[in-house]
Order: C-alpha cells, then sequence, then structure tokens
C-alpha cells in the first residue's frame, strides 16, 4: 500500500489523460497506484483534470474494482459464478474468511495481509470452485484444501523473481513440437509451472523440439493438456499433466542429442529426485490417443468456426495465424468486395448477434452503413459478465487476430475508422493478448492507415472494464468508454444512429467478429448451411457444471440439450441424474430434464423459457436446488442493477427477499403468486436487457419446477441444498475415528475417539466438511 | 412535424418532442413522477409507462420520442397495474411519514408540527390561524382535551411528549386576551341556509366551517346558552371557567352566526319547517335523540342511523347528523371533528360536488426501535416536557422546539404522495427491506436531504450540474444500495439560498427540503 501523494495522481494524469472521457482509466491507474482510491486522490483528479468530482464519485462507486479503503498485500478472490456456486464457493469464501479470522463487514485480515473477496465470474467453470490470489488461479479449491492454497501462494511468493529456465536453443532445428494450452483455464491449473518444467527438461537434455504455446484447447476438463508432435509427426495427448511428469515424458517422444548430455541429465535427474523425493506426488496422468472415444466424442460432435484450429494455433503467432488462412478474408473484403457485398455476404450466411438477443447481424451493420455520419465507430463487446460463461475470454486469449480481422471487415462495411474492444478486467490475459495482437496487427498492415495497402483506415483501442455486469448492456457499453456513469438508457435511439458520442455506432460481441472472417473466406453458404432455419452456423459454449467433461465447445445450432449434455459432456458426473440444464446465466432460464431433447436455437430455447444468451451451460443434477439456483441468479442480477428504474431496482429486490424467504423457511403462502406478479411487472417494463430478463431465472423455475417452491413453503428442501433447511446428523454407522470433529471449522462436532459422535445443531454452519471428509458416510443431511 | 396518435386522437409534433410533452399538449394526462420540463428525462420512476403498437413492453412516455405513425396508448388496466405498482415499489423503499403521528391522533387532524414551529418562531398569530383551521375551540379544548395526540407523539417513548395541549392552550389564550382575535376568511355568501340543531361543540363547529364556506348558518338549542356539554356539571369549572367557553363561543358567533337559545325541535321550531326552509339541516343534539324518532329519523340504540362518511341520515336527502348523537366517541375534539367534516360534505352537497374525496394518502413510519429513535432524538432540542398552569413566551419556544418534525416538508405538494393518493396506493404491498432510515438526514446547510425519502431520480443532480454546485449530490453506488450523496461523504451544507430553494424546488418528494421551513 502506497501512502497519499499528488504526485503520483499527477503522474496518473500525465500517463492516462485529462479529458473527461478518461474518468474510468484515471481511476484505475490511481487505484492500481495505491491499492484504493484515497478520498483525496479523486479530489485532486477533480481539480486537476476535466472530470467533475460527481461523476468521477457516481463512477466510482459504481464499478465493483474500486474500493476505498486499503486492501491486504494479497487479494483473494473467491468465484462465486454459476459453476462454482453449484459445486460450494460460496462456503470455500466463507472458509477462508474463518481462515484468516475475518468478521462482520471487514474484508481484510488483522495483518492486512490478505484480503478476501467474492468475484463474479472468473470465467474458469471447469476448475469449480476457483479462487484467484494475485495472479494465481487454484482450481477445485475445497473448504479442506485452503490451507494447502494458501502455503502454495506464498511459496510461489518466494519463488517469484528467480526467473524461468530458458530452453530454445534455437539454431538446430527442431524435430518435433510440444504444444502446450496456455489459456487461462490450463494455467490455473498449472500450465505455467508445466512450462516451466519442461523448458528446464529441455535446457538440461537438449531435446531439439519446439515448445509451443497454444490458445485453449477446450478440453478444460483435462487441463493441463500436453500435446506432443513427435519427430514422424505422430500426435499424442497428454492430460492432466504434472510438472513431475515432464521428465518422463518427453524423454519418452525424445531423444537427447549425445552421450554427454545424457549423463549429465541423468546425474542432475537423480540428485534432484533425491532432494525432492518427499514431495514427489503420484502420477496420474496418463497419454490419450485422437482416437480414443472420449477424446473423438468430445471434439468430433464439434464444429469449429470462432474457435478454427482449436489447440494447434500460437494465439499471437501471426505468421501461423496467416498460414491457416487469416487475414484471407480481410484480403477479400478490401480488394474484391464492396462494403454492400460484405453485408449481403453476412446477410446471406444469417449470422445472428452471439450476445444474447439474437439480432440479425447484417440488419445492424446495413443500418451503420446507411446512417449519414462523417465520424462512425465500431465496438466489440468484450464484457462478458455473466457468471457460467467463458466463451469470449477463450475466442480473446486464443484467437485474437481473428477478433481483430472481423472487427476490421466490419469496419470497411460501416465505414467506421475508429474502434474500440471493451474487455472486463477480470480477464487479464485477454487484455493481454489483444493489446499485442492490436500492435502487431499495426505493425503488420492489418490496422492503422492504409490497410493492406488500400485505403482503409482503423485505429483500435481497448477499454478496460471494471466490475460490473450491465456494462455487457450496449448503452452502457459506451457510456462507460465515453467516461461516463454507466446506467443504460432507454432506447430507441439505437446505438447505430447515435451511439458513441452521439455518432452510429456498430456494437458487436467478441464471438459475433470472430465468425466474420470465416463466413468471407468460406462463403455465406457454407455457414448457413448449418445450423437450423432461423438460426444458422455454430455458437459457442461454456459447458460446466455436474457433467464429466466441462470446457470449451463450439457446435453446429440445432443439436439437441441433451447430446451436448451426454456425448460431448460425457453425461452427469457420479452416476447423479440430470434435472436441468441453466441456459444464457442470469439472464436465462432452466431448460428441464425433460425439454432436453429441444435443439438449441434461439426460438426453441426462448420458447422453453431460457435464452441462447452468450453462451454459458451448467448443467445441473438432482443435488441442485432450483429454488437456491433462482435465488443465486436473482442475488446477482440484482446486485448488478444500476438502480436507475423503480422496478428493476426495487421489484427485484422484493423478489429476492421472497426467495430468500421461501429459503430458511419462512414463505408466506402468497409468496409465489407474488414472485410472478413482480416478474412480469419487472419484464413489461424495464428499458434494458438486464431489467427485461433478470426475471427469467425465477419464471423458468417456477414453471417446470413448481414442486420445489411448494417444498419450500412447507419448509422441505427436497435437494437438501438450502441451509436453512437441512440439517446434518452422524448415523450408528460413525467409526469414531475423529476425522470430522477434527476438521469442523466451527467445533460443532466433540471429539469423541471411538465413539459415535454427535452434531451440535445449534452451532452447525451447514457447511458439509463432516459430510465430505467422512470416511465411513455417516453423515446424512435432511 | 411527425403524425402520431395517441389515444385515438392524431396529433402533430415536432421532431425531438417526447411523447409525454405531445400528450400533455394535446390535453392527455399522462402521471409522471421524476419528470420535470427543461429537464434531461430521468426515466426512473416508471409511472408515465404507455403502451406503444409494435413494442413488447411498456415504455415510459418521459424518455420517448415521438416518431411518424406511432400509436400510443395511455391509459388500460395493464397500464394503470403497471403505475400503481411502481407507486406502491416506491413506497416499499419509502421511510418517513407524510404527516406527524400527533397529527393523525388528533381526532380533528389538526396540523401540530406547523403549529410548533409557528410558536418555537414566536408566531402566535400564525399559530393560531394553524389551529383554527381545525378546532375553532382551542381555548376549550386545551384545557379539557385528553390529548390523544400526545399518547402517539414519537418523543412520548423517549423522554416525554411535546406539551401540545399546553402549547395549544398558550396560543389560545393568547388570542382570546387579543383586541384582535383572529379572524378566518369567509366565503362571499353562496346564497344557501343551514339549521342546525344542538349548539354543542358538533353544532359550534360546523356552524363555524360551514359560515367560512358561504352558508348562512342558523344555530338552534333548547338551551338559553350555546356550549351543550361544555356547560355540564361534569366538567370542573376549575379547569375550565365558564368565562372561557363564552368568550370564546362569542368570537365563534361573530363571525355572522344566528344563535336561538330556548329553542325546542317539536314546540318553538317545526321539524316540516326546517327541513322546507332549509337548504339543509344538521343534528348535532348530542345525547338527547329519542324523541327525534317521531319525524321517522332512523334510531338504533339510542343513536341516530347516518353513514359515518357523509354524515347524511339514512333514507333523508338533506338531513344530516354528527357527533355524540350518531355514534362518534363523546369527546369534545371528536364532536368538534365531526362537525368540520359534516360541514365539509354539507357544502359539498349543497354546491352539488355529491362526489366522494379522495382520501389522501398517508405513509406511515409506525414505531421507531429505540436505536432509531435516538438517532432522530439527537437531531432535536434536549429540553424537557413542560406541565406548568403558566408559562411564557421563552418556555413556550422552547417547548415547541422539542418537536421532532415527524411530518413531511413536503406533505402538501408532494408528488409521490399525490400520486399514491390518486392510484389508491397500498403502503405495505410490497413491503421489504429499507434502502435508507428515516432520519437519515444531512442537514448541516439551508437544505435538509432525507434519505429516506428518495427516489433517486437524480434531479437534483442534474440541478447540481447546471448550477455548477460544488461539491453538489452526485449517485453513489449501484442497485438497490444506490443512493443520492455528496462525493467523498460530504454534506449539502455548502449549497447557496438560491439552489437550495431550486433542490426543494425540484425534488418530486420530500427528500429535499429548506431546512428553515421545518
Amino acid at each position: 500500500m502506497t501512502k497519499f501523494d499528488p504526485a503520483i495522481v499527477d503522474a496518473c494524469i500525465e500517463r492516462v489523460g485529462s479529458k473527461a472521457r478518461h474518468a474510468l482509466p484515471l481511476l484505475q491507474e490511481v487505484q492500481a497506484a495505491f491499492g484504493y482510491l484515497p478520498h483525496e486522490a479523486v479530489q485532486r483528479l477533480a481539480e486537476r483534470t476535466e472530470c467533475a468530482l460527481s461523476t468521477l464519485w457516481s463512477i466510482a462507486t459504481f464499478y465493483d474494482q474500486f474500493r476505498f479503503k486499503p486492501a491486504g498485500r494479497h487479494c483473494i478472490k473467491v468465484c462465486v459464478g454459476t459453476a462454482c456456486h453449484v459445486k460450494g464457493g460460496e462456503q470455500v469464501y466463507e472458509a477462508f474468511r474463518r481462515h484468516f479470522k475475518i468478521e462482520g463487514d471487514k474484508d481484510t485480515d488483522a495483518s492486512q495481509q490478505f484480503t478476501v473477496s467474492r468475484a463474479a465470474c472468473l470465467g474458469c467453470c471447469t476448475l469449480a470452485p476457483a479462487v484467484q490470489i494475485g495472479d494465481v488461479t487454484y482450481g477445485h479449491v475445497t473448504q479442506e484444501t485452503i490451507g494447502a492454497v494458501i502455503a502454495d501462494f506464498l511459496d510461489r511468493q518466494k519463488q517469484a523473481g528467480k526467473g524461468a529456465v530458458h530452453g530454445d536453443d534455437g539454431d538446430i532445428p527442431p524435430e518435433g513440437e510440444i504444444r502446450i494450452g496456455l489459456g487461462s483455464c490450463c494455467v490455473a491449473r498449472g500450465s505455467g509451472k508445466l512450462l516451466a518444467a519442461i523448458q528446464k527438461v529441455i535446457a538440461d537434455t537438449a531435446i531439439r523440439v519446439r515448445v509451443k504455446h497454444v490458445g485453449c484447447v477446450g478440453m478444460c476438463y483435462q487441463t493441463p493438456l500436453l500435446e506432443i508432435v513427435s519427430p514422424g509427426g505422430e500426435r499424442t495427448i497428454y492430460v492432466k499433466v504434472k510438472p513431475e511428469d515432464a521428465r518422463s515424458i518427453l524423454l519418452k517422444h525424445f531423444r537427447p542429442p549425445g552421450p554427454v548430455r545424457r549423463l549429465t541429465y541423468s546425474l542432475r535427474h537423480t540428485l534432484d529426485r533425491m532432494l525432492t523425493d518427499t514431495l514427489a506426488l503420484p502420477v496420474d496422468c496418463y497419454p490419450a490417443d485422437m482416437r480414443d472415444p472420449w477424446v473423438a466424442d468430445f471434439l468430433v460432435r464439434q464444429k469449429r468456426i470462432a474457435t478454427e484450429h482449436c489447440g494447434t494455433l500460437g494465439p499471437l503467432d501471426l505468421g501461423e495465424y496467416r498460414s491457416s488462412g487469416g487475414f484471407e478474408a480481410l484480403e477479400k473484403a478490401v480488394r474484391q468486395l464492396s462494403p454492400d457485398e460484405i453485408i449481403e455476404q453476412v446477410h446471406r450466411s444469417g449470422l445472428r448477434g452471439r450476445g444474447g438477443a439474437g439480432y440479425a447481424t447484417s440488419l445492424k451493420w446495413k443500418a451503420v452503413a446507411t446512417s449519414q455520419s462523417s465520424q462512425k465507430y465500431i465496438v466489440c463487446n468484450g464484457d462478458e459478465g455473466d457468471p457460467g460463461a467463458f466463451m469470449d475470454r477463450m475466442l480473446m486469449e486464443s484467437y485474437p487476430f481473428r477478433i481483430v480481422e472481423g472487427m476490421v471487415i466490419a469496419a470497411r462495411a460501416v465505414g467506421a475508422a475508429k474502434g474500440y474492444l471493451y474487455i472486463r478486467d477480470e480477464y487479464p490475459l485477454a487484455i493481454e493478448r489483444v493489446t499485442h495482437a492490436i500492435e502487431l496487427c499495426k505493425a503488420n498492415g492489418y490496422l492503422g492507415e492504409h490497410i493492406l495497402g488500400s485505403d482503409l483506415t482503423l485505429e483500435l483501442a481497448i477499454c478496460r472494464g471494471a466490475g460490473a455486469f450491465v456494462c455487457g448492456e450496449e448503452t452502457a457499453l459506451l457510456k462507460s468508454i465515453e467516461g461516463k456513469r454507466p446506467a443504460p438508457r432507454l432506447r430507441p435511439p439505437y446505438p447505430a444512429r447515435q451511439g458513441l458520442w452521439g455518432m452510429p455506432t456498430l456494437i458487436n460481441n467478441v464471438e459475433t467478429y470472430s465468425f466474420v472472417p470465416w463466413i468471407i473466406r468460406s462463403g455465406a453458404q457454407s455457414f448457413s448451411a448449418l445450423g437450423t432455419a432461423q438460426s444458422k452456423g455454430t455458437k459457442v459454449f461454456a459447458l460446466a457444471g455436474k457433467v464429466a467433461r466441462g470446457g470449451l465447445i463450439e457446435i453446429p445450432m440445432g443439436m439437441s440439450v441433451r447430446q451436448v449434455v451426454n456425448e460431448i459432456g460425457g453425461g452427469i458426473a457420479a452416476g447423479s441424474k440430470l434435472k436441468a440444464v441453466q441456459i444464457g446465466g442470469p439472464s436465462g432460464g432452466c431448460v428441464p430434464a425433460s425439454l432436453a431433447d429441444i435443439p438449441i436455437d434461439f426460438e426453441s430455447l426462448h420458447q422453453a423459457g431460457a435464452i441462447m444468451g452468450s453462451g454459458g451451460m451448467v448443467v445441473l443434477d438432482e443435488t441442485d436446488c432450483m429454488v437456491d439456483i433462482a435465488k443465486y441468479f436473482l442475488e446477482f442480477t440484482q446486485r448488478q442493477s444500476c438502480g436507475r428504474c423503480t422496478f428493476c431496482r426495487i421489484g427485484t429486490k422484493r423478489m429476492l427477499e421472497i426467495l430468500e424467504r421461501l429459503c430458511v423457511g419462512k414463505g408466506k403462502s402468497e409468496d409465489l403468486e407474488k414472485l410472478l406478479e413482480l416478474a412480469q411487472l419487472i419484464q413489461n417494463t424495464s428499458i434494458c436487457g438486464l431489467g427485461k430478463t433478470a426475471p427469467n431465472p425465477v419464471i423458468s423455475t417456477l414453471k417446470y419446477f413448481r414442486d420445489e417452491y411448494e417444498a419450500h413453503l412447507r419448509g422441505v428442501c427436497p435437494a437438501a441444498k438450502c441451509r436453512g433447511l437441512i440439517t446434518y446428523t452422524i448415523s450408528d454407522d460413525c467409526i469414531g475415528c475423529t476425522i470430522c470433529a477434527q476438521q469442523c471449522p466451527v467445533g460443532a462436532i466433540a471429539m469423541k475417539p471411538y465413539e459415535k459422535h454427535a452434531i451440535d445443531n445449534d452451532k452447525c454452519i451447514r457447511c458439509g466438511t463432516c459430510k465430505a471428509v467422512c470416511p465411513a458416510k455417516a453423515v446424512s443431511v435432511k | 412535424m411527425i403524425r402520431l396518435t395517441i389515444d385515438n386522437k392524431t396529433l402533430q409534433s415536432a421532431p425531438g418532442t417526447t411523447v409525454l410533452q405531445a400528450a400533455r399538449s394535446a390535453g392527455i394526462y399522462i402521471p409522471a413522477l421524476c419528470f420535470k420540463e427543461g429537464f434531461k428525462p430521468a426515466t426512473s420512476c416508471m409511472v408515465c409507462v404507455v403502451r406503444v403498437e409494435g413494442v413488447r413492453s411498456l415504455v415510459p412516455a418521459c424518455g420517448l420520442r415521438v416518431s411518424e405513425g406511432m400509436r400510443v396508448i395511455t391509459d388500460s388496466d395493464e397500464i394503470r397495474k403497471a403505475r400503481t405498482a411502481a407507486i406502491e415499489l416506491l413506497l416499499s423503499d419509502h421511510s418517513g411519514d407524510c404527516v406527524a403521528p400527533c397529527e393523525i391522533g388528533c381526532p380533528a387532524n389538526m396540523d401540530i408540527p406547523q403549529m410548533l414551529r409557528q410558536i418555537a418562531a414566536g408566531d402566535l398569530a400564525g399559530a393560531i390561524a394553524t389551529i383554527k383551521k381545525d378546532i375553532p375551540l382551542p381555548a376549550t379544548l386545551g384545557r379539557i382535551c385528553p390529548a390523544p395526540c400526545e399518547k402517539v407523539c414519537r418523543r412520548a417513548a423517549a423522554d416525554g411528549a411535546v406539551s401540545i395541549r399546553l402549547l395549544k392552550r398558550f396560543a389560545a389564550d393568547a388570542d382570546l386576551s387579543s383586541d384582535t382575535p383572529f379572524k378566518p376568511s369567509n366565503a362571499a355568501p353562496i346564497g344557501k341556509k343551514v339549521a342546525i340543531i344542538g349548539a354543542g361543540p358538533a353544532g359550534l363547529s360546523a356552524a363555524y366551517y360551514l359560515r367560512q364556506g358561504g352558508v348562512q348558518c342558523d344555530l338552534y338549542d333548547r338551551h338559553p346558552h350555546p356550549g351543550g356539554g361544555l356547560r355540564s356539571e361534569q366538567i370542573d369549572r376549575s379547569l375550565l371557567p365558564e368565562s372561557v367557553i363564552d368568550r370564546e363561543i362569542d368570537i365563534l358567533l361573530s363571525q355572522g352566526i344566528q344563535f336561538y337559545g330556548n329553542t325546542r325541535l317539536g314546540t318553538e321550531i317545526e321539524f316540516g319547517a326546517l327541513t322546507n326552509t332549509y337548504n339543509a339541516v344538521l343534528l348535532a343534539v348530542g345525547t338527547e335523540v329519542l324523541e327525534l324518532a317521531k319525524w321517522s329519523i332512523p334510531i338504533q340504540d339510542n343513536k341516530i342511523q347516518a353513514n359515518r362518511g357523509s354524515y347524511r341520515v339514512l333514507n333523508w336527502e338533506n338531513l344530516f347528523a354528527a357527533g355524540t348523537c350518531i355514534g362518534s366517541r363523546n369527546l369534545c375534539v371528536r364532536a368538534v371533528a365531526d362537525g368540520k367534516e359534516a360541514a365539509k360534505e354539507i357544502l359539498n352537497h349543497l354546491t352539488g360536488l355529491d362526489c366522494e374525496p379522495l382520501r389522501p394518502y398517508n405513509h406511515r413510519l409506525g414505531k421507531l426501535n429505540p436505536d432509531r429513535l435516538k438517532a432522530v432524538l439527537a437531531g432535536a432540542s434536549a429540553a424537557s416536557r413542560l406541565e406548568p398552569e403558566e408559562l411564557g413566551d421563552r418556555e413556550a419556544a422552547n417547548q415547541a422546539r422539542r418537536c421532532l418534525k415527524c411530518d413531511c416538508g413536503k406533505k402538501n405538494n408532494c408528488g409521490l404522495r399525490e400520486l399514491a393518493t390518486e392510484f389508491k396506493a397500498v403502503q405495505k404491498a410490497w413491503s421489504g427491506e429499507l434502502s435508507a432510515q428515516a432520519g437519515d438526514r444531512s442537514s448541516q446547510g439551508l437544505i435538509q436531504f432525507d434519505a429516506g425519502k428518495c427516489i433517486k431520480c437524480g434531479l437534483c443532480v442534474q440541478e447540481a450540474i447546471r448550477n455548477g454546485e460544488k461539491p453538489g449530490p452526485a449517485f453513489e453506488g449501484r442497485g438497490f444500495a444506490m443512493r443520492v450523496a455528496v462525493p467523498l461523504g460530504g454534506f449539502l451544507n455548502e449549497a447557496e439560498r438560491l439552489t437550495a430553494q431550486k433542490y426543494a424546488a425540484v425534488c418530486p418528494t420530500g427528500a429535499m427540503c429548506l431546512a428553515d421551513e421545518r
């Protein structure tokens, strides 16, 4: 934490700028400098820039990112996104607070070392529950493992700065390739450490092999994932690889050159083993052949357009992107097609916006193209705020060039010369990659003036979000870029007529732009040949929750929900039964198992009470309570409402209060009717997408799972999930091992070796630890 | 010009006009709370929603620009339901009283906080005018009223109620001993006359207010002197001397009310003649009802059967009854209140305004928990309750300053209250947690800001920007917890006089009021 110093603020102003539109980046810069926003710093910004104090204040208090009290040295963000929620993220959050003895409205431990907060969604849904400490992400964190996680983090802190071993010889032509996924999920599961281990082995052994960083491989459930292309061209995938496995895997495929090297290697190897033996963990990685049925099922059903060359493309390798068809579409669009012809192609492809509502992309483009204005803007909406969705993050991390190419083509079609990519701050890797990609494109004539030697000009800049779901709404997003308080406004006028700074603005989602190069390159027909009558092409989904194989998937429209769950997702994990699939996040709804055969397209999902949304797909099984799910989403939207409209601001709060009552058994008989009445009023009166869709999770669960609501009215939670309605008991199967008593975080179980244990229900916080740790399965919940 | 249809009326409007403006200029009413002409539409309250053909949801008319061929419906069941819900949701997050508990507790609904403010400011003439708006016999009542107002005074739960009755007597006695006692302004004669039978508190009160409405009043009583029950032997004369009654009634009758003493119904005057000669007759006969049965006046359990809202005697067209004789509580202040209410009803009847008036909406804060009460007390005078027989100007003013000002500064011009009345809104339709508590006031300056009453429309934020006010109010936070506040935890104490007036004027509710008018 840095002490307030006006010179630091002035330096921030120097770096960022002092115009009114710089309000948000200025605040971000100041917070980065001090670790929080000191009041004096905000005051100084108001004095030294064109930003009014009231505007700065209304912005600073709007976004989650900003804090006004000093934070601890390290920030622990516990993800409570949908997938993490259903896997106990909230319990993990509470466990961290208990661990650091943080109570009441405090969020930082007494020693000012750790600040613990909830994160709306870290976008690592397949790792649920996920936790981010500093820039390290941990997956599958449980209440029992937080001690180890903290220890590991502190260990890394000590290691930091020692530098990674580099193993690229360069002069000798490589004899094969090692592909390692460096998407956020892979990194969170240790692919960074794995990479370091691989590089160390290469350095030690002088194996001539190219190590290639590829983007997200999609099979997030198997990360870290290592693909070996041996000198003969044969491909082998290793899944769940641990750093200590690197040696044996590499040595299996590649031979170190010369006997001396080999000898030194084995010596050092032995030494290492001796030093690290105590820490050695059992190896549980195995090679997987591309033809193995589970890999085939996961991959074969998919059709890759937005995620084309998944797992083989280096995210920032411009040459490789070019050699695999990249920028062909741009060449075509610049040299062969007129703006109208580009729009015609997009029209014929049948592409609809992938941000949620499914508005025809070509109509939007046409509206901007036909708006008369000297200045037009193009914006990419990368504010993927839905908990349970991480497609856009993966696309930005793995295929930044594709997005840029799509935007340049769109800019030519509509006549825009300046554009912005608005990326949420929770995605640092995406911001880094896209920033880098823009620089590379500019240096290579794909951006800037005279693109590909033509008179086409496009300048792209990145705007970092600051933690507000509502900024995914287009009018709010534009206000955020303009440096205003991002409360959505009434449409019309639509951004296509009056957008950024009042100028015509094209705003599309990341995935939408990602389809454009493929459509132009392969032809509109190829795209429209895929999918259903109304919904063409493919859709990228983030598949997570209670499935065996979660990940980033791209499927042709029209595939059924059941196919996705069973064939791609490998069915429900651990023998439970499919209950519902939540599609579309907080704006969507739950498709019950009974409707799992409906095709996935805009119309069918809408009819079923869900929406395509941005593509979060969280699979729920019988242990998930639907009232709890509805409450979870409403809690989210309620907190994210900008607060402008009465119905959204107060109405959603009243709905949430009813759901909260239900979940603790204090519901009233008229509550279900009141819920519905409010839900319809909110849908019918809100001016933006957030409000209009906020009641969807409640409406759809109430429609398909009314019996569960009624059970809650009687004080029963059928899924035994709602903590206010359940009790844990220990049966006669108890072997008296005392593990539960040792692990109980609140001392609700007295330690009685070799006797049957009992739970003090007054002390019990229903965290479920005892049930999880009991070796005799003697703990039951009712 | 743009052509559009609103409620089947075809209009032409300039481009850029909003639907709300277009409708209003065509005389079509659309209710609105957070819209003020000349300000950017806040599109916040959602009371002005209308239906536009081809649009799936309802749209706020204040922010919607007219477009060619647009077809708008401004009133339907669906729209009324949504508007009512918008108002009721706002009320569910509204914390405060429209009128103070004492005013509601007073059977005559006297504006007690206003009287106290005037006494505190030494304005006794103003105080008596406030009192006589609702109570024509304050010197009398100031001595014998059981003071239900003090029982519900919020301060009663802490260190004793404000001595309301004593202060009322103080103001009334000052008026009685004055050479120029208070005279109400009476309306010009409307050419109607009313006979009132019984010159007790109810009859006197009815006569007083009917006279103010321009009606000729004749007051009949079988006793030689007016006063009815006030002259009863049950009243302790050391408490209420006859001289006070005489003086107070004298002033009342001097407004031009004819009193006929020793006049008994059926002997000195005929009932039939009365109903024929007068436009209306009011029975305010107290406990003496039995003999009325012979004129086919419905009597049950020794009470005249009359409608308690319209004071009209059952089965009669122009016969009214008020006070104890219709079963009202045998309480002087109740009788006075009945007389006043009956006068209003009779006046409505005589002027042909026979419709049922809307009951003004009253938001109730209810009982405060000890912590809240403590917080509210912190901002008031620490003086203790007074109960002496005599008191001087300064003691009276000090006592009046003990008032917690529970009433709302905008009770007579609050947009939310007017709409809640119009839509018959129910306070507890959606009750739940409050985003701000009543008494969360920041009033160090000329403006008093009560966050509990803020509807978060931001008109004051706009006003601040217009006036270049630093630091003006700004939006803070988002969602349910969003509020209007001065940045960095500041207060509005630096607001200039003129800006303060503008804030108070632009705020649609009682969230912003001028502190010195409170």
